[in-house]
């Protein structure tokens, strides 16, 4: 094994370290399941933690000589019990440290699905305007447009196509 | 015993079965033969059931009625570990078709108006509200909101103890624990166990038999994370008529609701 072999595992593991331990430490702060809050609720324990993964592929021969490939991906994560408002400055340690861990991963993310129609999250990119259309609000993010909504109790964006 | 073994067949196959079965049974015979219920099983005290049936009933006699609640719940977390949150819950109800709710917790802070017609959630700090037509009570609002859009109004066992549909029948435990002081109110002290959930309740002792204390075990997990409430009542409280209806803000947004059936499940 020479010095070349260990800088490589060496810069592998300092990889590992930034990327794959913060995403797990994310991880275990998932809710798995909360208290009924109560006696009579039917719903016994609504899964808030859904992950929901469409896959289009639309394969279209225009003739002979094209081939077009449109691949979506459209990845619905929904951690509803980690939401909070974004307002909140009371500086709960628990959500803030949450949205701060896993950075690495999670940017690389967002930045590759956040435009697509029908994704969903749970804060908006900074620098966000309200525009009111038909009387409902839409946050729109330079050329992307989010549409809040209640699920449940909490808020969420949904990005939709641009509503004018 | 004399056996008729010139039976049908069906007899002599149902004859094996109940003689595998006694053999199933046979380390703990004492118990059946004596009609005594397994161990394991709890009892289910009619006094207790007839008492939460009496605070049913008697809540239902309420037309106007405010509560404060301090809850706490519980999350497990997906290592196991649980984490506690508090929560300041009021509501104000006239029945049949009036409801005004307030919560008011370090992660969200979020007030329901119900006027009989409209039903408006609205998030406090983040100046977002959402409404929609509403049914013609209360009771129906919290199973609709709660079939559709996923929302639970808070305390809403408060209006379905003792409502029509409500039952006991799924009450495989009730114990009566005895007399018990909550905020220096003498209750009674009860115990229940239905599917997923124990729970116990300490209702007023006397002619008001009001629910002072809930606390909800979990039983679905392990971990078995609790929710509590601690109520206050006024039965007298005082309010007019627009404390039901949203009135928006210079700077609330409307927003929509999604539609659970499409959400989950």
């Amino acid at each position: 094994m020479n010095i070349r072999t260990l800088k490589v595992a060496f810069a592998l593991l300092v990889a590992f370290l930034l990327a794959g331990a913060p995403a797990l430490e994310a991880g275990n702060k998932n809710v798995r399941s909360s208290s009924k809050s109560s006696v009579g609720n039917k719903n016994v324990n609504r899964n808030n933690n859904s992950n929901r993964n469409t896959n289009i592929n639309s394969n279209k021969n225009v003739n002979v000589n094209s081939n077009r490939n449109n691949n979506v991906n459209i990845n619905r994560d929904r951690d509803i019990d980690i939401d909070v408002d974004v307002d909140h400055r009371g500086g709960c340690c628990y959500n803030n440290h949450h949205h701060g861990v896993g950075v690495v991963g999670a940017v690389a993310a967002v930045a590759v699905t956040a435009a697509v129609v029908g994704s969903i999250v749970n804060t908006l990119p900074p620098s966000c305007s309200v525009v009111m259309v038909n009387g409902f609000t839409y946050q729109q993010c330079g050329s992307v447009w989010y549409q809040p909504q209640f699920v449940g109790t909490t808020t969420s964006y949904v990005v939709v196509t641009a509503p004018r | 015993m004399k056996r008729d073994w010139n039976r049908s067949r069906t007899a002599v196959v149902s004859g094996f079965v109940l003689l595998a079965m006694a053999v199933t049974f046979a380390p703990a015979p004492a118990a059946a033969q004596m009609g005594a219920a397994p161990a394991a099983e709890v009892a289910v005290e009619p006094a207790a059931i007839a008492a939460l049936e009496q605070m049913g009933a008697y809540l239902r006699t309420l037309k106007a009625y405010q509560v404060e609640a301090a809850t706490s719940r519980e999350e497990v977390l997906e290592s196991g570990l649980k984490a506690q949150f508090a929560n300041v819950t009021t509501i104000l109800v006239r029945m049949p078709d009036r409801l005004f709710a307030e919560t008011v917790g370090d992660r969200q802070q979020r007030q329901y108006y119900y006027n009989g017609k409209e039903f408006t959630l609205y998030a406090r700090r983040l100046t977002y509200y959402a409404t929609v037509a509403a049914p013609a009570t209360v009771k129906e609002l919290a199973t609709t909101v709660d079939d559709k859009y996923g929302i639970e109004i808070p305390l809403v066992d408060l209006f379905l103890w003792g409502a029509d549909g409500a039952s006991s029948a799924g009450i495989t435990a009730a114990v009566d624990l005895g007399a018990s002081a909550i905020d220096g109110v003498t209750c009674t002290h009860y115990a229940f166990r239905q599917e997923g959930l124990d729970w116990q309740i300490w209702i007023q002792k006397g002619d008001f038999p009001l629910p002072k204390r809930l606390v909800l075990t979990t039983t679905t997990d392990e971990a078995r994370p609790q929710f509590t409430a601690n109520y206050t009542w006024n039965l007298a409280p005082s309010f007019n008529d627009e404390a039901f209806t949203f009135d928006p803000p210079a700077d609330a947004k409307r927003i929509v609701f999604e539609e659970a059936a499409a959400a989950s499940k």
